[in-house]
């Protein structure tokens, strides 16, 4: 009966979307939708969902792996020649979208207008993630050297970022203005027309509304699976989930877990789910004048119970983490850190030792940004008067993390690269955005342990450095990182797609081996 | 509403009793039920309406398959008393839409009136600011102040107040102006009768049946005003309860768990059945024309 | 009637520059953008470099300024988020927001005039408490509740009309009727009350004592003169309308429209498209109103005759 009403009242709508000759065709509704597309600006999780069909970087990685395997991009193979310098062979015959031919040329500019940026969003980037980096060389039409400023470890992980994807030189210049000149408005223009040699081309784009993708029969690797996807902005979670089951969509983003039941239930439709790679946090102000004294601000952490709201609130499958720390980060990952725990007893003793005389602490969050940010802050509101702290919710469409008067909030840390320095790294970082914006303090000591973390060659050195600073975390907590959440993506039957381990979160990858469509019933 | 619907002597009562139809007096009951109700939520409410059970979330109401004991509309998405909940919530939004509409109808009724009676610069004055009100979109205004002000609960109320006080004044500003060109008006003014006299005397018995309509609408408005706010993450701050608020994040649940959108709505849906019914009702009474009939 | 439309004229660009200004400053005093914009967790000297690139680091005097220049040259500024000419934002969205307001109208016409007629002459009989009670139910429920109500049964579960977007002319139905819901049930009472306003007027008598048919009577003679509240009602409602009335359900159903882009640019502080974007359905109401206004002159004699105040 669906099937029938779906061939004749939907017939106008819908028939492209069902009929053979789309086997190759899907539609993805999702939350939230970029209004610009530069995988260089940028480094939101909105954005980072688009990036990676577009464009290649010169290393790749296996990203069905959650180890890193590092595979040849843009380049066929590097080597490091000092601990400052890595020396690349450059592809043969990859074409940009626009058909040009890449050059060494062209990875030179796309890696020094990073490297050196002149350009204010390209600067922020530079200075949180890509600063040891000094300059990209090129030495003949098909070998680069890139040179850092002191001894880096993390080279092939720097080089995989989006912030280092290759883009046509000439193209970009051509955008605004002087045609053969590089202009801050050439950056601006890339980002509603952005060109890069990956698999699919941009065939469409709409800021804030739509993305179309269309296969680059041009593309250097395994031809894209996909003749043309297009990606629609849905906000609401109800016509999400309906468009899946009018066959509008094929798959849905940011699937509460609530509603998993439902897609279970639904023989036409499934559930793709994973632990991403980022953490809600609860970030308090050290700096606010009745948050000063650690002891009130670790039983803050003590009181929430982390476990139960997991239980309750992620069907148990998020990750409560013991420490900031992802399996992502390989020999890095030290879940043997037990930076926090929930102990209400203790959290009461902490409170009566310090003297809390049970003023009111408020607790910022967003209205509807992060899955169970609002349930889970009226919960720890709950926990908090368990221990007889007197929480109270602020819910705004704001970020207030800049603001002195601050006590706590929501916050998400996500992992930019797959290292420490990459998820706290850029964020607890002596002088980095949290002690910028006031509310987390460093001193020399933290500083000198946070340069052994970072660029120390001995890995055990690293390893103890980390452990050093999460002690610090420990004795003053400036956060407690409430869990890895458990997200995912319906879909119908048929669609064959899933999270890959070896992605930062929210990529949509629809690459060969990410994604294929059964014949579509 | 016991404001509108409170007779003049007791003996009044009866004879608005005798008067109604059937319809009216279900409104009137209705409206006597909710009213108590609210006033009655921390005696009648079987539970406290914030306290959560994190691992009986979304039990369906009783006589449904996992329905919990006691809960007799379910639980909502942190396992609070649905019952409970609607009960404060309607006695809140209640509070919060009677608030808003006297301050929408003394602020843009006065207005209006001034414009209408005075003329002049006066009138220009304020129907620039009614044209401008109404060419700017009402939720930005309330997305500005209550993001400017922090959403708490005496800036809402501002808000809610400022909710359609420019049609008040339109609609007092145009009666008023559409008698003062009648005869017996122009007629009174000869005769020597003041502003205030001429609006005391013959312009408010006719101004009292535009302004119940509109008194009326906007109170219903004011209610979906405060669920629209709380779609847009702009309400009452959790946990407390609304009729809006518990709507605004049901929505979410509506496929698999209805019954936690469905109590609040109900409710909506019966406060404005029995504000709109009432207000026809005293519209008609106040009818002098109609009255006969 | 000329100096009239002249008063209106003058009335419409006064309204119209106090909302630029108040638009502008409005603005300015919600939080810089550039915390928006770019994202939490800035250093200080980054977010120093950011305002200064989007030009947010002059006095508001000199923003103001800039900001009023854009109406003589044209060049309304970038979208801080989108980094796209604003007029350029704006004028793509207003057209779906039109389709969708002016099918709502047309909806609610047809329905609520004749509801609303029903009511007023059937006042004692069941068929018009029955009218009253079809019209009050739109207006009884929060829009986005009905949408959501009417998205799982049309879609989820019947799956007879599709949710995302206004591709085709299927795609209009469930937002046009979520839409017009509640202005129906606004327009019905005001056709009930106003016709009853005019059912007991004496000119009502007279044209039945003529021994005209009431058909007629009530048509030519009440419709006309209930007219002219109706007329002032739905103006109100086309600006409430236009006015982001319909956020909620272009959210919803994906529809990209205006109200759903002011709404996110307040959140979001994208002050260039808000200001232009709050400019443009300012302009576009206070034209309609101006309308509205002529033609409520033009339908009450006694405001024609030039009592004008």
């Amino acid at each position: 009966m669906r099937r029938m009403l779906q061939g004749t009242a939907l017939a106008l709508g819908l028939a492209a979307l069902t009929g053979p000759a789309a086997a190759q065709e899907i539609t993805v509704v999702v939350a939230n939708m970029s209004g610009y597309l530069d995988p260089a600006r940028d480094h939101s999780n909105v954005g980072s969902q688009f990036y990676f069909n577009l464009f290649d970087p010169l290393i790749h990685r296996d990203y069905a792996k959650l180890e890193p395997e590092w595979l040849p991009g843009l380049a066929v193979s590097w080597q490091q020649t000092s601990p400052t310098t890595m020396e690349l062979t450059l592809r043969e015959g990859v074409q940009f979208h626009t058909g040009a031919t890449m050059t060494a040329d062209d990875v030179i500019f796309s890696l020094n207008r990073m490297f050196q940026a002149d350009f204010p969003p390209y600067q922020v980037r530079q200075r949180d993630r890509l600063a040891n980096f000094d300059r990209a060389e090129k030495i003949d039409d098909r070998t680069i050297r890139v040179h850092t400023k002191r001894p880096e470890t993390l080279f092939e992980t720097l080089l995989n970022l989006q912030q280092l994807f290759i883009v046509p030189e000439a193209y970009v210049k051509s955008l605004a203005g002087d045609p053969n000149a590089l202009e801050h408005d050439d950056y601006e223009a890339f980002g509603q027309k952005p060109v890069g040699t990956g698999p699919y081309r941009l065939a469409e784009f709409v800021p804030g509304q739509m993305v179309v993708y269309e296969r680059f029969e041009g593309f250097w690797g395994v031809p894209a699976p996909l003749a043309k996807a297009t990606v629609r902005h849905v906000p609401e979670v109800a016509s999400r989930l309906t468009a899946l089951r009018t066959g509008e969509a094929h798959i849905a983003t940011n699937i509460p877990p609530d509603q998993l039941a439902a897609i279970e239930a639904d023989p036409g439709l499934k559930a793709e789910s994973a632990q991403t790679a980022l953490f809600h946090m609860m970030i308090m102000n050290v700096n606010h004048p009745k948050m000063q004294d650690a002891r009130i601000r670790r039983a803050l952490t003590l009181a929430i119970d982390r476990d139960l709201l997991n239980e309750a609130l992620w069907l148990g499958k998020a990750e409560i983490p013991a420490s900031h720390t992802l399996r992502e980060f390989g020999p890095l990952y030290m879940p043997e850190l037990k930076t926090f725990r929930y102990d209400p007893e203790e959290a009461k003793r902490l409170l009566a030792e310090a003297g809390y005389d049970g003023f009111e602490i408020v607790y910022d969050h967003f209205p509807n940004y992060y899955t169970n940010e609002v349930l889970a802050a009226q919960a720890i509101m709950e926990m908090w008067a368990a221990v007889g702290i007197n929480g109270r919710l602020n819910q705004q469409p704001a970020w207030t993390g800049g603001k002195p008067e601050m006590m706590v909030r929501t916050w998400s840390n996500p992992m930019y690269f797959a290292d420490p320095a990459g998820q706290f790294g850029v964020m607890w970082a002596p002088g980095g955005p949290a002690q910028s914006e006031g509310r987390f303090n460093t001193d020399e000591a933290y500083a000198a342990a946070w340069e052994r973390f970072r660029f120390s060659a001995d890995l055990a050195d690293r390893k103890a450095a980390y452990a050093e600073l999460m002690a610090r975390i420990e004795a003053d907590p400036p956060f407690l990182p409430l869990w890895r959440p458990y997200e995912s993506w319906a879909m119908r039957q048929g669609v064959n797609w899933k999270p890959q381990p070896g992605h930062i979160p929210y990529v949509l990858d629809f690459r060969a081996g990410a994604i294929t469509l059964d014949a579509m019933n | 509403m016991t404001a509108l619907a409170a007779p003049r002597a007791p003996g009044a009562l009866a004879r608005l009793w005798a008067e109604a139809d059937a319809v009216q007096r279900a409104a009137l009951v209705l409206a006597l039920i909710l009213l108590a109700l609210a006033l009655l939520a921390p005696l009648v409410a079987p539970f406290d309406p914030n306290a959560q059970s994190l691992l009986a979330r979304m039990r369906p109401p009783a006589g449904f398959e996992r329905a919990r004991p006691g809960h007799w509309l379910g639980t909502d998405e942190l396992g609070r008393d649905i019952l409970s909940r609607c009960l404060f919530a309607l006695r809140l939004t209640l509070g919060l839409a009677l608030a808003g509409a006297v301050i929408g109808l003394v602020l843009g009724g006065t207005l209006g009136l001034i414009a209408g009676l005075l003329g002049g610069r006066v009138e220009a004055a304020v129907m620039g600011a009614v044209d401008a009100q109404i060419a700017v979109p009402f939720t930005l205004i309330a997305l500005f102040v209550l993001v400017l002000f922090g959403n708490t609960l005496p800036v809402l109320v501002i808000v809610l107040g400022l909710y359609g006080w420019e049609q008040y004044a339109r609609i007092v500003r145009a009666e008023t102006r559409k008698l003062m060109a009648m005869p017996f008006i122009e007629a009174a003014r000869a005769a020597g009768a003041g502003p205030v006299r001429i609006a005391r005397v013959h312009l408010m018995p006719n101004l009292v049946s535009p302004l119940v309509v509109q008194f009326t609408l906007s109170l219903s408005g004011i209610v979906l005003l405060e669920s629209t706010l709380s779609f847009l993450g702009l309400g009452v701050q959790p946990p407390t309860a609304t009729l809006g608020a518990m709507v605004g994040v049901g929505r979410d649940y509506m496929p698999n768990a209805p019954w936690i959108v469905i109590a609040p709505a109900v409710t909506i849906l019966l406060v404005t059945f029995a504000v709109q019914i009432l207000g026809d009702w005293l519209r008609d009474r106040a009818d002098p024309r109609l009255r006969p009939r | 009637m000329l100096s009239r439309s002249l008063t209106v004229l003058a009335r419409m660009t006064v309204t119209f520059l106090v909302i630029v200004t108040l638009v502008f400053f409005a603005t300015r005093m919600t939080g810089n953008p550039v915390d928006f914009v770019v994202g939490e967790g800035l250093t200080s000297e980054d977010r120093a470099l950011l305002i200064r690139y989007f030009e947010l680091d002059g006095s508001w005097w000199a923003q103001y300024r800039a900001f009023l220049r854009g109406f003589i040259d044209g060049n309304f500024g970038l979208s801080f988020i989108e980094r796209r000419p604003v007029a350029e934002i704006v004028a793509a969205r207003i057209w779906p927001s039109l389709q969708l307001l002016l099918s709502a109208m047309a909806l609610t016409l047809v329905v609520a005039l004749p509801l609303g007629i029903l009511a007023a002459i059937r006042r004692d009989h069941w068929t018009g408490s029955a009218a009253m009670a079809v019209a009050f139910l739109g207006y009884a429920v929060p829009n986005f509740v009905l949408a959501v109500f009417l998205i799982l049964v049309f879609a989820y579960w019947l799956n007879w009309l599709p949710v995302v977007g206004n591709a085709t002319a299927l795609h209009f139905i469930l937002p046009t009727v979520t839409l017009a819901a509640g202005l129906i049930a606004a327009l019905t009472r005001f056709t009930r009350n106003a016709m009853l306003d005019v059912l007991g007027q004496d000119y009502m008598r007279t044209a039945r004592a003529k021994g005209l048919p009431e058909r007629r009577v009530i048509l030519h003679h009440g419709l006309r003169n209930a007219g002219i509240t109706i007329l002032s009602v739905i103006g109100l409602q086309v600006a409430g309308l236009a006015a982001a009335g319909s956020v909620v359900v272009e959210s919803i159903f994906a529809w990209p429209g205006i109200g759903d882009l002011l709404v996110r640019s307040a959140i979001r502080r994208d002050y260039p498209v808000l200001q232009f974007g709050v400019i443009a359905v300012a302009a576009a109401v206070i034209v309609i109103n101006a309308a509205v206004d002529l033609a409520y002159a033009w339908a009450d004699p006694r405001l024609r005759r030039g009592t004008l105040a």
